[in-house]
């Protein structure tokens, strides 16, 4: 097995505004005014979010969900991009922003239809301005692309109304920069000028492939070949990832185009809960990687400050056990789909020879006394 | 402002008249693909479109299909009603993708919350001299998906109404265009047929023909020459190859006792299986003969100079009559 | 009340259908709380930590540590609701649903390694039937700009192919058949009662009914229309001989008697065929036909042989394929087949097509000869009569004559005068003669 020691490495060119340890540090580009109160609510994300991912795990295990897609590692760039979206703008994940998602006002619940087998994504993208998660890797990016062409054409663009105004905000991962429709979603984006946002989370693995196999340069410095400008962002640092995202979803709006931002993270945990990363990684890079805790900072940051109360973590702990015993019972009652709805929702319209279709399967389900569940 | 035309037009003008008429309809249809603003589209179909509506309303696109595609999703979430053209059949399979797998599907996904009333146009068939991927018949590997719907006209007046009926839709609609017969003429009709119907377009007592796009011209001129032979076809303009109009195809078989099949498509596993099937199992105890599909042949579409005996004609058709009514 | 839960070892998602017990993190007696890791167990790649689903009292622990266990199997026993007084049902509560055994896949639970090779119980059978063939669609009242309503049109007769087939074996319009089948098809035995004139035998007339109407239609009207263009197209010469057929019986009767020839019946019949398909060999336009069309006299290079059959239906000539290029053996096989064939009422249209030269047994029915009419098409038929015990007469050696009984029959050939004129129907009806006569002749 080679050794991947990139990931090791602190990376030049990367905008900090929280270290490891907590400490707030400044970039000329990005000024972020952000009280303490707002870090911590930030606090309050990244913990809850985590619970629901551990919660998700151990359903796993015990049975309950097919398997779960772990975030573990990438809380801070998932909660800081998410927090950057104005209620207008339009995000566009594809199957493991459990973060944004949280952020946009899905509930968690809604989430695990998908990878229990009770539904085939949940919910409505106009609920919450959050499209469902996409599982063809990268496809997303186009949506988003064209779903930013809409906005060009809805005149939402430059107006000045802050209200009004929208962008558009594509996630995908460093694999999926590999895809065409990404790189095509890239090129109709600068030809277009388009007020899109390329969120790219580099947790450094696509399943078992590192990415230096996807590219011999670093991601966000794709975007120059494109014609519109990349950064990267310490996808660890929650408050980098707000600020960067803040101001790039601000000039899309401002019809300045699109932007590339790559944030360099990592992803703790396996692909999916039935991969085995002790195949193609080593122990110690986790190891290393878990200085860089996104959760541990923030909380030295709010204790060093003595910005909150005595009562505030242990407060965010008792809602983080509230919203596991929520996850909890309401995955086992999750119901199944009924077999009409199999058909009901392939067209608007359905055809005769559908119909037909549909009521032999409906007969035949009800005429089993034992369903294979 | 544009007026049903009453004289003989050619079927290109007539896609174009209805793009117009759509596009005057409502300001949610965009119309996108390579070529189609500046230059009109290859073959015109869009022509003069761009003048009109601006460039934000006819769009010309960067040389990707699934980007043409994808993008069109993107759109279609955003409220739009996109239609997209892909220049010539043999070049959807950089698009079939989303086609496949986001387009036919987000419907089903998004429980009926979200709607892809996107339309693709494909110029199809071959007939026209060309070169290699501009010829082929790929309606088959579309039809076979859920989630889309698969329609094809075959004369200037289907082409007025279907373009428009298609665009209307909320469903997603591949709207296959016989690109030999752009340049055919045909009166257009005051009124439309309902999109998803076959239409009987020669009433006859011997024997059912169906066909779509292209070849329907031919077999009707397959069942003239059968007339002065002494037999008297039925002939059936398919229209809709997905959902099938299986009442037409059906009482017409109850009528004729025999059925053949007719497409430039390839023969395996193709419209025509599919037609064979349903008709053998409803109308059983209707047939007369079996079942016979005048088709391509199960090879890559030939070079040029040899395309009219590879595709069904006249003669090969007549034959499989003759076969038919010899059981 | 004890509200006890059993855990039983699910898969925990590297693959696997059972685990090896590592450690336990918790004793009987602990108070664990939800996702509180119980038990490390070790797959086949790494050691796994399972979280408990359930907060309480650990009742008891099923597996020990160094086991290996089959998922599915309980490992553990807690109580949720410890501290209860009341003893009353015993544990099993509704446990955990442990998940049925599935290899887990990196995208889902992966596929059930149970088998079903059975039916389930239904509640009702709801099996389409044949009748579903005839349902029309109801009209689509929802769409507004539906079509009309499509009723479907008076259509022609229903019948299944094979049916369809049979009637056109037998000649027989299907739209004059009453139909009996299901759902208004013709069937199979609609078209036999057809075929026997609709009516399962003669009807008995009573007394004072003065006449029978028999409908002319099916097999005989094909058979006359047949006959009267034979008749009144090609001038039919018939020519007579009567020969003494002892050495062929004998030679019957050694054939039959061979192991080979056990399963076939060897008749008499069976040489006429042979000495047939040899003498039209010497005369060729015997087995050939007068294209009137055409300008042409077509000499076959081959024999269909055709034999007479006399079925419930009328007269029915099949033909045997190729008959010269066969052995005696096979052309007995022939002939049983052909005959058993026409007599059940099977014999196909292209079985009696393609003949070239026909053969008729009028000697079954006891009869000596006749004046055969040509099967259209054939330029010679050939009438076999009985074979009988007759006084002949027998020319000894040196040249005495006696009289004595011997097999006698008497053959007749009809030839079409237009390509076989007399001195060639001669030719061929004494070659078949001499064969039959004098067997060993045949060796020539």
């Amino acid at each position: 097995m080679t050794e991947h020691v990139h990931a090791v490495h602190p990376e030049p060119d990367m905008v900090q505004l929280l270290t490891p340890e907590g400490q707030r540090v400044e970039h000329p580009d990005y000024p972020l005014q952000i009280t303490d109160d707002e870090i911590a609510a930030l606090y309050r994300d990244l913990v809850l979010v985590r619970r629901i991912d551990t919660e998700a795990i151990a359903l796993q295990r015990q049975g309950e969900l097919g398997l779960w897609a772990s975030l573990l590692g990438q809380e801070a760039a998932q909660i800081g991009a998410g927090r950057a979206l104005r209620t207008q703008d339009m995000a566009f994940p594809s199957y493991r922003e459990h973060g944004v998602a949280w952020c946009r006002g899905v509930d968690p619940l809604v989430l695990l239809g998908l990878f229990r087998g009770t539904n085939l994504g949940g919910f409505s993208p106009y609920d919450h301005n959050f499209n469902l998660y996409t599982i063809v890797i990268g496809a997303q990016a186009l949506h988003a692309t064209g779903y930013a062409m809409g906005v060009m054409r809805d005149g939402a663009v430059g107006t000045g109304d802050a209200e009004r105004d929208t962008a558009v905000l594509a996630f995908f991962g460093d694999g999926a920069s590999s895809q065409g429709d990404v790189n095509e979603a890239f090129v109709w984006s600068a030809a277009g000028n388009l007020p899109i946002v390329f969120f790219c989370q580099n947790n450094q693995w696509a399943i078992s492939e590192p990415v230096t196999t996807q590219s011999r340069v670093p991601l966000y410095r794709r975007a120059a070949g494109f014609g519109f400008p990349g950064v990267r962002v310490d996808g660890n640092d929650v408050l980098a990832s707000l600020a960067v995202t803040r101001k790039a979803l601000d000039d899309a709006r401002n019809a300045q185009g699109p932007m590339l931002i790559e944030a360099f993270t990592y992803r703790m945990n396996p692909h999916t809960t039935s991969d085995d990363p002790t195949r193609y990684r080593l122990a110690d890079e986790t190891e290393t990687w878990k200085l860089k805790d996104p959760i541990a900072r923030v909380k030295a940051y709010l204790t060093r400050q003595a910005a909150v109360s005595h009562d505030f973590f242990d407060d965010v702990e008792r809602e983080s056990q509230a919203l596991a015993e929520h996850i909890r019972v309401g995955c086992r009652a999750l119901p199944n789909p009924t077999p009409e709805s199999v058909f009901d929702d392939v067209f608007c319209d359905m055809p005769d020879e559908l119909r037909e279709q549909r009521d032999e399967f409906v007969a035949f389900v009800g005429s089993i006394e034992e369903v294979t569940a | 402002m544009s007026e049903e035309p009453k004289t003989p037009v050619t079927m290109a003008k007539a896609l174009n008249d209805g793009l117009r008429k759509a596009m005057e309809a409502d300001a949610k249809v965009v119309i996108m693909g390579e070529d189609v603003g500046k230059l009109g589209g290859v073959f015109r179909i869009t022509d003069g479109l761009q003048k009109d509506f601006g460039e934000h309303r006819v769009i010309d696109t960067p040389l990707a299909e699934s980007g043409i595609i994808g993008t069109a999703v993107g759109l279609a979430i955003r409220g739009y009603r996109p239609v997209c053209e892909i220049q010539f059949d043999g070049f959807v399979f950089p698009g079939f993708d989303q086609i496949v797998s986001q387009v036919a599907k987000i419907h089903t996904r998004s429980a009926g919350l979200v709607k892809m009333p996107i339309t693709i146009r494909i110029p199809f068939g071959g007939g026209i001299g060309a070169v290699e991927h501009h010829s082929e018949s790929p309606e088959s590997y579309f039809a076979h998906a859920p989630g889309l719907k698969i329609v094809s006209c075959s004369n200037p007046s289907d082409a007025f109404w279907m373009i428009q009926q298609a665009i209307a839709s909320d469903d997603p609609v591949i709207f296959f265009e016989p690109k030999r017969r752009y340049w055919a003429k045909g009166a257009v009709e005051d009124a439309p047929t309902p999109l998803h119907t076959s239409r009987v377009v020669r009433p006859g007592s011997d024997l059912t023909i169906a066909a779509y796009g292209p070849m329907v011209t031919t077999v009707l001129e397959a069942a003239s020459v059968a007339a002065d032979e002494g037999h008297d076809l039925e002939v059936i303009d398919l229209r809709t190859l997905s959902p099938l109009d299986m009442p037409t195809i059906l009482d017409s078989v109850r009528k004729t006792g025999r059925l053949i099949v007719v497409h430039e498509a390839w023969r395996n596993v193709s419209i025509s299986s599919e037609i064979a099937a349903r008709v053998q199992e409803k109308a059983f105890y209707s047939l007369e003969a079996p079942i016979l599909r005048v088709t391509g042949y199960d090879t890559q579409y030939p070079p040029s100079r040899i395309e009219e005996e590879w595709l069904p004609n006249v003669d090969r058709i007549l034959d499989a009559v003759d076969h038919s009514l010899s059981f | 009340m004890a509200d006890i839960k059993q855990f039983k070892l699910p898969d925990v998602g590297e693959g696997l259908t059972e685990a090896d017990i590592l450690t336990w993190h918790v004793a009987v007696g602990d108070v664990v709380e939800v996702n509180q890791i119980l038990i490390e167990v070790e797959t086949a790649k790494a050691a796994v930590e399972l979280p408990s689903p359930h907060a309480g009292l650990v009742i008891a622990l099923h597996v020990a540590a160094g086991e290996t266990v089959d998922v599915g199997t309980p490992i553990i026993s807690i109580d949720a609701a410890p501290g209860a007084t009341v003893r009353d049902s015993p544990a099993a509560d509704a446990a955990v649903a442990a998940p049925p055994a599935r290899q887990p896949v990196l995208v889902g639970y992966g596929p059930r390694t149970e088998t079903t090779a059975r039916r389930r119980s239904r509640t009702e059978t709801v099996t389409p039937s044949a009748h579903a063939a005839f349902n029309v669609p109801p009209p689509d009242v929802e769409s507004v700009d539906a079509p009309p309503v499509h009723h479907a049109p008076a259509h022609r007769v229903l019948a299944k192919p094979p049916v369809r087939m049979l009637a056109k074996s037998l000649g027989i319009d299907l739209g004059t058949v009453a139909p009996t089948g299901p759902n208004g098809t013709v069937s199979r035995e609609d078209v036999a009662y057809a075929a026997n004139g609709g009516a399962p035998g003669a009807p008995a007339a009573a007394r004072g009914v003065r006449e029978t109407r028999i409908p002319i239609k099916g097999v005989r009207k094909h058979m006359a229309a047949a006959m009267v263009s034979s008749a009144f197209t090609a001038p039919h010469v018939t020519e007579f001989i009567t020969i003494d057929v002892s050495a062929t019986m004998q030679l019957r009767d050694r054939v039959a008697a061979r192991r080979e020839f056990r399963d076939v019946k060897v008749s008499p019949l069976l040489f006429v065929a042979k000495a047939v398909l040899m003498a039209a060999k010497r005369t060729p336009e015997i087995n050939g036909t007068w294209d009137d069309q055409a300008g042409e006299i077509v000499l076959k290079h081959y024999v269909n042989l055709g034999i007479a059959a006399a079925t419930d239906r009328g007269l029915i000539v099949p033909n045997i394929k190729d008959a010269d290029a066969m052995s005696l053996l096979e052309l007995g096989q022939a002939i049983a087949e052909l005959t058993a064939t026409a007599r059940s009422g099977k014999t196909l249209p292209a079985d009696m097509t393609g003949g070239t030269i026909t053969i008729t047994n009028v000697g079954v029915f006891g009869v000596d000869t006749g004046t055969p009419i040509l099967n259209p098409g054939e330029a010679g038929i050939v009438a076999f009569g009985a074979v009988r015990r007759m006084p002949w007469v027998v020319t000894a050696a040196d040249g005495s004559e006696t009289i004595e009984p011997r097999w006698v029959t008497q053959l007749a050939v009809s030839f079409d005068h237009r390509l076989v004129d007399g001195q060639q129907g001669s030719q061929f009806l004494s070659d078949v003669a001499a064969v039959l006569t004098d067997p060993g002749l045949a060796l020539l």
